[in-house]
């Protein structure tokens, strides 16, 4: 149970970071497995972040933008509501003035009695008016109703009177006036039967008229306000409520549409401004509605699942940077693992190539030596015979001395063989082998000539083969030495086929085939024989071959082989299981 | 018995002949391949020939190879300097015998008898 934790520690343990073993470090076909490491982790994460940072912002955006048209929509429709409201109330107004001047008359108007009980009539039927008064083409106030004294008063230089002459009837800006009371004044104009023109002029309580307004404000982040074209508030407003009355917004140009646009406030504050401009039908007003909105009050909800969103995007961040770095180790850690392997293994043959050399400048001195110790052995061994055989000289002590010169070669001739056979003499070791992953491993060391020869290399070693009880070193230099030979003996372009099956339950049998060139038959009997060789003088020892019969020999194997000119070679080795049963 | 001896080592295959001589048997030497050919051409025949395996010009294998051409009959054992003899065994095929230099006389007689089939001459008649 202990175990499996150990295990999955040791998988994702970075072991490359600490690499010492500095022999194996030009073996490796990564050198700077760090980086490797750094580089692998950088490009998942990138290829697996990016797309959902970019995905969430494009969903940010969207979903701002309908927001923002959704906002505009919405000012707008509460807007244009407020709109028609306002006009109706002020043009409600306007035509009950007109009805009255034109059903009255001026004469019926000037009676004060009569005037007092239009003005009660009025207040009952619509409401909203605080007095009511006739005035004279010259700007006289001829007749007034209502609370205030303001009889013989002149309002010829009134702004709104003016306007009343050139139209036909009129409606006020919000203003003090003589009672310094904020009020609007609607008037329109009519005429006397004498033909000359006079003004009905009502005082409207701007108390109503908020009211009204104020129905179409909708929460806590929304305002809404009358201004005037130069900016004053006509009505009170909750953000721009101050010393001036002023409105610092930019105001829109006349349009006889509702229009809504996005702003900023005076702090920066994104703000949505729907605005429509005030005209009756009787007669046009200065009056401009506007309904302004702070955005970051509409984008509560949207705000708060943002957040959500943001946190979440963190969450799978951190879970992703997590697995991520887990598994990039875990692989890198293989292909390390992998790698070290393959470097332990190149150092290992290198050594065996040492030692081969060795064997072989061992052999060249032992052959140059063997040949004068030839010639002395013969020659004392004559002389002898002239003594023993020939019986033409007598001398034992002479004799002695000869068979001390034969002894001695004798001596040298056993140390010239024992250094002829210091490459082969080294013990079988066993231990178990895995034979397809010996094939594959010098299939490996094979892999880049191949590729460049364009020859095919393809191996079926089924896994039912067990694991074979032999000398790795020599197994290993048994099948290289016959890869290498099928390897000089196929043209480019040709391929090469390994494969193995059991033979019984103890023995195991790999066949090695080409389709290269093949061997003759009158040469097949001899190709394991020293020295034989077809290849030019110099290329080739003539030994490979030679040196791989015996070792095959020394597992305890037989070696055969099968060849037609032209169509290729097949070498088999049949070995027993287990090695040392078989001797 | 007649013994055909190839070798370039000139005093060696001289006192070889002369102790198979001296030991009863009849041998000739040759110190390359071309003059053993000519020699066979001529007619000569050997019962086994003695070849060195490495040696200028044609080598020992090659030799045997066009001795058996021209004498079918003739036997062969290959002297090298090479080696141990259970190696080169190991690899030889049957109708062939490898003897290491340095060669003891007694093998080289025994051997030969084996080939040929006849009565092994004692190789050493006082001891």
């Amino acid at each position: 149970m202990m175990k499996s934790p150990n295990r999955f520690l040791g998988s994702i343990w970075p072991r490359f970071y600490l690499n010492n073993d500095e022999h194996l470090n030009p073996y490796y076909t990564f050198q700077d497995y760090r980086q490797t490491w750094g580089m692998a982790i950088f490009i998942l994460m990138t290829t697996a972040l990016l797309p959902l940072i970019v995905m969430t912002l494009i969903y940010y955006q969207l979903i701002e933008t309908s927001i923002d048209t959704e906002s505009l929509l919405r000012t707008e429709r509460a807007t244009s509501n407020a709109r028609r409201a306002v006009t109706f109330f002020l043009e409600e107004r306007l035509a009950a003035l007109t009805f009255t001047a034109n059903e009255m008359g001026y004469d019926q108007l000037t009676n004060p009695g009569h005037l007092t009980e239009v003005l009660r009539n009025l207040k009952l039927g619509f409401g909203g008016l605080t007095d009511l008064s006739v005035i004279a083409d010259s700007g006289t106030q001829v007749t007034y109703a209502g609370p205030f004294n303001l009889e013989g008063k002149d309002y010829s230089n009134q702004p709104w009177f003016m306007e009343c002459q050139q139209h036909d009837a009129c409606v006020s800006e919000t203003f003090s006036g003589y009672r310094d009371v904020p009020h609007i004044v609607v008037a329109v104009k009519s005429t006397r039967p004498d033909g000359r023109l006079f003004v009905l002029r009502a005082t409207l309580e701007t108390e109503r008229l908020i009211q009204t307004l104020s129905a179409y404000k909708t929460g806590e982040h929304a305002d809404i306000f009358l201004v005037n074209r130069n900016g004053l508030l006509q009505t009170p407003s909750q953000f721009y409520e101050g010393e001036s009355h002023h409105v610092d917004i930019t105001l829109p140009t006349y349009s006889n549409r509702t229009k809504a646009v996005m702003s900023a406030d005076r702090n920066g504050q994104p703000i949505v401004i729907g605005y429509a401009f005030i005209d009756t039908e009787i007669a046009p007003t200065s009056f401009i509605l506007m309904v302004v909105k702070q955005k970051a009050g509409m984008m509560k909800v949207w705000l708060n699942l943002r957040s959500d969103i943001n946190w979440f995007l963190v969450v799978s961040a951190v879970i992703l940077a997590i697995v991520i770095t887990l598994t990039s180790t875990f692989m890198v850690n293989k292909i390390f693992q992998a790698d070290r392997q393959k470097a332990e293994t190149m150092v290992m043959a290198e050594q065996n190539c040492q030692l081969a050399s060795i064997g072989q400048l061992a052999a060249g001195v032992a052959h140059e030596i063997n040949n004068p110790l030839a010639l002395i052995n013969e020659t004392a061994g004559y002389v002898k015979d002239l003594f023993l055989i020939k019986a033409q000289y007598e001398d034992t002590e002479l004799v002695e001395h000869i068979d001390s010169i034969i002894e001695a070669v004798d001596r040298c001739g056993t140390i010239t063989r024992q250094l002829l056979g210091f490459a082969r003499r080294f013990d079988v070791h066993t231990q178990p082998i895995d034979l397809k992953e010996m094939v594959a491993d010098v299939i490996s060391f094979h892999k880049k000539e191949a590729a460049y020869r364009n020859i095919t290399i393809h191996m079926d070693i089924p896994e039912t083969i067990p694991l074979i009880e032999t000398d790795r070193g020599k197994l290993q230099q048994i099948i290289l030495n016959l890869v290498n030979n099928a390897f000089q003996a196929i043209d480019d372009g040709c391929f090469l086929d390994i494969r193995a099956e059991m033979d019984g339950s103890e023995r195991v049998r790999l066949f090695i085939r080409d389709n290269g060139c093949g061997i003759s038959e009158d040469h097949l009997n001899k190709v394991f024989e020293p020295f034989f060789t077809t290849k030019k003088e110099g290329k080739g020892t003539g030994l490979g071959l030679s040196i791989t019969y015996g070792l095959v020999k020394k597992l305890h194997g037989n070696i055969t082989i099968q060849s037609k000119r032209g169509e290729g070679t097949t070498f088999e080795i049949t070995l027993p299981i287990q090695c040392q049963k078989e001797v | 018995m007649k013994v055909l001896l190839v070798d370039d080592e000139k005093k060696f295959v001289l006192m070889l002949a002369r102790r198979l001589n001296l030991r009863g048997i009849q041998a000739e030497f040759v110190y390359t391949g071309a003059e053993a050919i000519v020699l066979v051409e001529k007619g000569e025949h050997f019962d086994v020939a003695v070849l060195d395996v490495k040696m200028p010009g044609i080598s020992g294998i090659e030799l045997r190879r066009e001795l058996e051409g021209l004498d079918p009959r003739m036997k062969f054992v290959f002297l090298t300097g090479h080696g141990s003899s259970i190696d080169y065994r190991v690899g030889a095929s049957e109708a062939a015998f490898y003897l290491p230099k340095p060669l003891k006389i007694e093998e080289l007689i025994k051997t030969l008898g084996r080939l040929t089939g006849g009565p092994v001459e004692d190789a050493n008649p006082r001891h």
